[in-house]
Order: C-alpha cells, then sequence, then structure tokens
C-alpha cells in the first residue's frame, strides 16, 4: 500500500487522508484538542509571545510515529481555532536571516523557524467594543509607540536613539515604577520576547552597538498596515493644518 | 459546516478576553450583537448557550454561569473542565503562589461563621507547606520535603501574591476589607466545592459559602441570603428552617416589612413538627425550581470535573 505523504501545507481534513494514519477519530480528536488547548493556555502564559512549530509538532510525536500526522493535526487544530473560537493562528516566518551575532549560533536555516500567533478574526470595530480587555491597552498603547518609532527611524534604530525618543514620551530606562507598564526596561524587553523587535549587536569603530530592529510580528501584514496609515494620518493634519493656515493669510 | 459565526465568536472572545462578565454585561452585549434580548427571547439565548458549548467541548472548556454568593449577582465565565499537562501552563502563578491560594481558599470555606472571608492576617498566616502534595501524608514527610520555594516565600511575597489575585478576581475584597473568594473561584470552583465537604445550600444546592444557618444549633441547614429572599419573599410563607423547623430570623427588606404588619400576624412562635423526615427528599427535588441560573440551559459536564484535582487553576485566556 503507498502513503502519499503531502507537503505541510496542505490541508489534510478529507476522511481518505485521514484513515492513512491508522488512529482512531477519538485519538484524531484527542491529539487536536491537545495543540489547541495547548495553543490557547501557552498563548495566556506568555502574553501573545508567539509559538513555535516544533513545540506542537511534540505533542505529536510524543505518541506517534507517523510522519505527516503532526501536520494533520496541526492543520485541523488551525482549522477548529477557527471554526470554534474565531481565531486565526496565523503563521510567522522569520523572513529575515538573524544578523551575526556572537552569542547566538544556530545550525537551523533560519527561514525555517516557524512560529504562530492567535489573532481573532472579528472585524476590528466589534473587537474593540466587545472583546478588548481595556485593562491590557496600556501594553499594546506601548507596543504601538516603540513600533512606531522605530518604523520611522527605518526599520532600525540604535538603542541610544531609541531610548531618546521614549525619554520624550515620559518613558525613562531606569523608571522600574511606572503606574501602567512597571519597569520600562521588561516592558521593552517582552516587546523582543513577542518577537515585535530583534536586538543585533552591531560592532563599529567605536565599540559595540545595540540595534532594535522589527521583527517579524511588526512586519507582519495587518500591523505594519495599521502603524502606516496611523503615521500617515498624523502627517496629514499636520499638512492640513498648514493649507488652512496659508489660505487664511492669503484671504 | 461550521456551526458558530461571528456572534458567537465575538461572545467567547470577550469572556476569554475580558474575564467572568456580570450578567446584565454579558445580555446587553448578546442584544446587542444578535438584535434579541435574552429577557424576552430566552429560547433564543439558550439556543446559543447550547451551541457554543456543544463546540467548546472538543476542547472541554464549557461556558457557565454562577453566583457571587457576597452579592448575589449572576456571572457568565467560560471554564476548562479538564486539569491536564497543557492547562498546567495556563497560569501565570508561580508554584508557590498557587500554594498560597489554595490555602487562603480551604480557609476561607472552613470560616465557621459561614461569611465566607477571613482576614487579611489570616490570609497572610496560611502556611504553604500544608499544601504540599496530597500523598505525603506519613508524619516522616517533614520539611524534607517541603519546597525551598514554600519555605521562602516571604510575607511581602504573599502580600503581592494577595492583591494579584484579587485584581485577577480569583479573590475578592468585602466591604469591610476582610479576603473572600473571586469570580473566577466561584466559576471554576464548583466541582470542588462538591467533593470536599462543604455543605450545600438547602434552597438552590450550591455549596454554602457564603450563608445563613438556622438559628438551631443543632440543626446543619445553611441557605444563601438571595435564597433566602426567594423563598421567604412571599408573605404568607413561614418563615422557618426547613430542616428543623425552627423560626428563622429573617429580615424583610423594607417594602415588604410594610406590607407584612399590615397584615395579621406573622409566623408562629410556637415549634411546627419537625420535618427531618422529608429534608433528604426536598433537597433532591430543588433544583428543579431555582435558581433559572442553574445549568439546565448550559450543557454541564460535571461528570469529567467531579474528578479534577486542584493542582492548577484554569487560565484566564486572552
Amino acid at each position: 500500500m503507498f502513503l502519499f505523504v503531502f507537503g505541510s501545507g496542505r490541508m489534510a481534513t478529507t476522511a481518505e487522508n485521514f484513515s492513512q494514519f491508522d488512529i482512531s477519530e477519538e485519538e484524531k480528536d484527542k491529539l487536536i484538542a491537545e495543540v489547541i488547548r495547548y495553543v490557547l493556555f501557552r498563548n495566556h502564559q506568555n502574553a501573545g509571545c508567539p509559538i513555535k512549530r516544533d513545540e506542537l509538532t511534540q505533542l505529536v510525536t510524543k505518541n506517534y510515529r507517523q510522519r505527516s500526522l503532526p501536520a494533520f493535526v496541526i492543520n485541523e487544530a488551525r482549522s477548529k481555532l477557527a471554526s470554534i473560537f474565531g481565531y486565526e493562528m496565523r503563521e510567522l516566518q522569520r523572513s529575515r536571516p538573524l544578523s551575526t551575532n556572537q552569542g547566538r549560533s544556530t545550525q537551523q536555516n533560519v527561514a525555517d523557524v516557524k512560529s504562530y500567533v492567535i489573532i481573532s478574526q472579528l472585524p476590528a470595530n466589534v473587537h474593540t467594543k466587545y472583546v478588548e480587555n481595556v485593562n491590557a491597552s496600556h501594553l499594546n498603547g506601548f507596543t504601538f509607540a516603540v513600533i512606531s518609532i522605530v518604523h520611522l527611524a527605518g526599520g532600525k534604530i540604535a538603542e541610544e536613539n531609541l531610548w531618546h525618543h521614549l525619554r520624550r514620551l515620559g518613558l525613562f530606562e531606569s523608571n522600574e515604577n511606572h503606574p501602567a507598564l512597571g519597569s520600562i526596561k521588561q516592558a521593552l524587553e517582552a516587546l523582543v520576547q513577542q518577537r515585535y523587535l530583534q536586538k543585533d549587536k552591531v560592532s563599529g569603530p567605536e565599540g559595540n552597538t545595540l540595534i532594535y530592529e522589527l521583527a517579524e510580528r511588526a512586519l507582519d501584514n495587518t500591523i505594519s498596515k495599521g502603524v502606516k496609515e496611523y503615521i500617515s494620518q498624523v502627517q496629514f493634519v499636520t499638512k492640513k493644518s498648514i493649507i488652512w493656515r496659508s489660505s487664511v493669510f492669503y484671504v | 459546516m461550521p456551526l458558530l459565526g461571528s456572534r458567537h465568536h465575538t461572545l467567547i472572545q470577550a469572556l476569554l478576553s475580558r474575564g467572568p462578565l456580570k450578567e446584565d454585561d454579558f445580555h446587553n452585549m448578546f442584544s446587542e450583537i444578535t438584535g434579541k434580548s435574552p429577557g424576552t427571547h430566552q429560547q433564543t439565548f439558550n439556543d446559543y448557550l447550547r451551541k457554543m458549548n456543544m463546540e467548546l467541548s472538543y476542547v472541554q472548556f464549557e461556558m457557565r454561569a454562577c453566583r457571587n454568593q457576597y452579592d448575589g449577582n449572576v456571572y457568565y465565565g467560560v471554564v476548562n473542565n479538564v486539569s491536564d499537562e497543557q492547562s498546567k501552563l495556563g497560569t501565570k502563578y508561580t508554584v508557590p503562589q498557587i500554594a498560597f491560594y489554595k490555602g487562603i481558599i480551604e480557609a476561607i470555606v472552613q470560616d465557621a461563621a459561614v461569611q465566607g472571608c477571613i482576614s487579611d492576617i489570616d490570609a497572610l498566616n496560611v502556611r504553604l507547606e500544608n499544601q504540599v502534595t496530597e500523598t505525603s501524608s506519613q508524619s516522616q514527610a517533614s520539611t524534607s520535603q517541603v519546597p525551598p520555594a514554600f519555605r521562602n516565600f516571604s510575607m511581602s511575597q504573599k502580600e503581592k501574591t494577595l492583591e494579584a489575585l484579587v485584581q485577577d478576581k480569583w479573590l475578592s475584597r468585602t466591604p469591610d476589607g476582610k479576603v473572600g473568594l473571586g469570580v473566577r473561584s466561584f466559576l471554576d470552583l464548583r466541582s470542588w466545592f462538591r467533593s470536599t465537604d462543604i455543605p450545600a445550600c438547602d434552597v438552590c444546592n450550591e455549596a454554602g459559602v457564603k450563608a445563613e444557618l438556622c438559628q438551631n444549633e443543632n440543626c446543619t441547614v445553611r441557605i444563601h441570603q438571595y435564597c433566602l429572599k426567594r423563598k421567604f419573599s412571599h408573605t404568607r410563607v413561614e418563615k422557618v428552617c426547613p430542616g428543623c423547623g425552627t423560626e428563622w430570623h429573617y429580615i424583610l427588606p423594607k417594602a415588604e416589612a410594610l406590607e407584612e404588619q399590615n397584615n395579621a400576624n406573622g409566623p408562629t412562635q410556637s415549634d411546627p413538627p419537625p420535618e427531618a423526615s422529608k429534608k433528604k427528599k426536598l433537597r433532591t427535588q430543588k433544583t428543579a425550581d431555582v435558581d433559572d441560573v442553574h445549568p439546565g440551559s448550559l450543557q454541564a459536564s460535571l461528570h469529567s470535573s467531579e474528578t479534577r484535582r486542584i493542582t492548577r487553576r484554569s487560565a484566564r485566556l486572552s
């Protein structure tokens, strides 16, 4: 009997594809549920840090040897997350290789590191009105401000420079007791862990500098689109007020 | 064909993201989203709940309602029904913090006055060592078995944890500043209440954590304040204990009290014959007429939650 093994991109949802795995319906459902639960609980525990595909694969390979079973289970889990909860399990790709970094040595081809974040599929206005947790909005605000700064700096910015701009917003590196954010340093570090930013050491003539770059989560389409729109709105308002002022002048 | 649409998803995501919601808020949201008010379209509301729970059961989650026993308000939330490896991840609290929480809730439900609260001092003095695994009950399992993290859990860490637990609604602060159970605990620990020896309310059969006791010292009947209100709201009903028949000192709210005075005599002073033999029968029949909150409309998968140990709490999912 030939087993057709498909690439991980294919949604193996039909019964024929499932039958190749030689596991019961219950076992299949149990595995899928485990993956979904893992994703949801881990997402909560990590405060939204991406979940590596490897972690999910392991849940399956822990007990089952069939080669394309992990891919099948993960795809089914994605589909159920959408149908039950309305969450999209969006895949992030590390599209840019990590700059040479003395500390880190990675054997893997960087483009292979797949990770997932959970995103609501609800329309933005519905999400804001009913779902958004207002107690967490300070974090979103901070994230957005930092990403905007780095974006305006061209996608990467030196540490010194970043803090310079954050200070203008009243956020100081030495502040451990910000009323909303606690330790600003830690809040920034969290953005690195959530893959909005990545840190790189660059050696220059004056020694090593730390550079913050936009990472895969910030480069994701919806977010980068939102940031650009926001920034352009600010410019538009400014332009408008200048035009208005000059027209008044001529009247 | 997907059973749930974006309206269902909105409701589910709202509860996951914002935590338990008051019934009023949840109903308002439902009305706005579906255009139908649960008050006038009870069947629609129940259908929605049923459908959502059917789907959520795939991952052992459940949308359920419960009463906050301190103010009688009903809250809706999504809870996890099975304690497994995945759910153990789903907490931001450390092991000693969870042991601290467990110690506090045990102390709260054992409150002799059945007010469901303990003082700050008592909360901070809860000993984590008592929470070391259930299996180690031998006397030899002394300090050597207690993890250093438990022993080193300082007072200031306890204070911080206490505040975090209140903030996250696992615990609450009563009006007089004591520590009580939070809404999440009521939602989550239903099966734990049943498995421990907490006496249930005679009227609604839910655990009587904060309830009134029968005046008779020998009688073990306890009834929630809000259940008493329902039970004794008709002036013609005799305000006596359903277990032993002793008069129940029930203070009516003002409006009803006035009506009471205008009527003929209140409850008789003499003891009616005891109804002890009827007590057990009444208890099992009670679930039918009370609390429309009681999940007749929700698919309560209690059988799986019966055996759940409390090693980790369910997650507040975002």
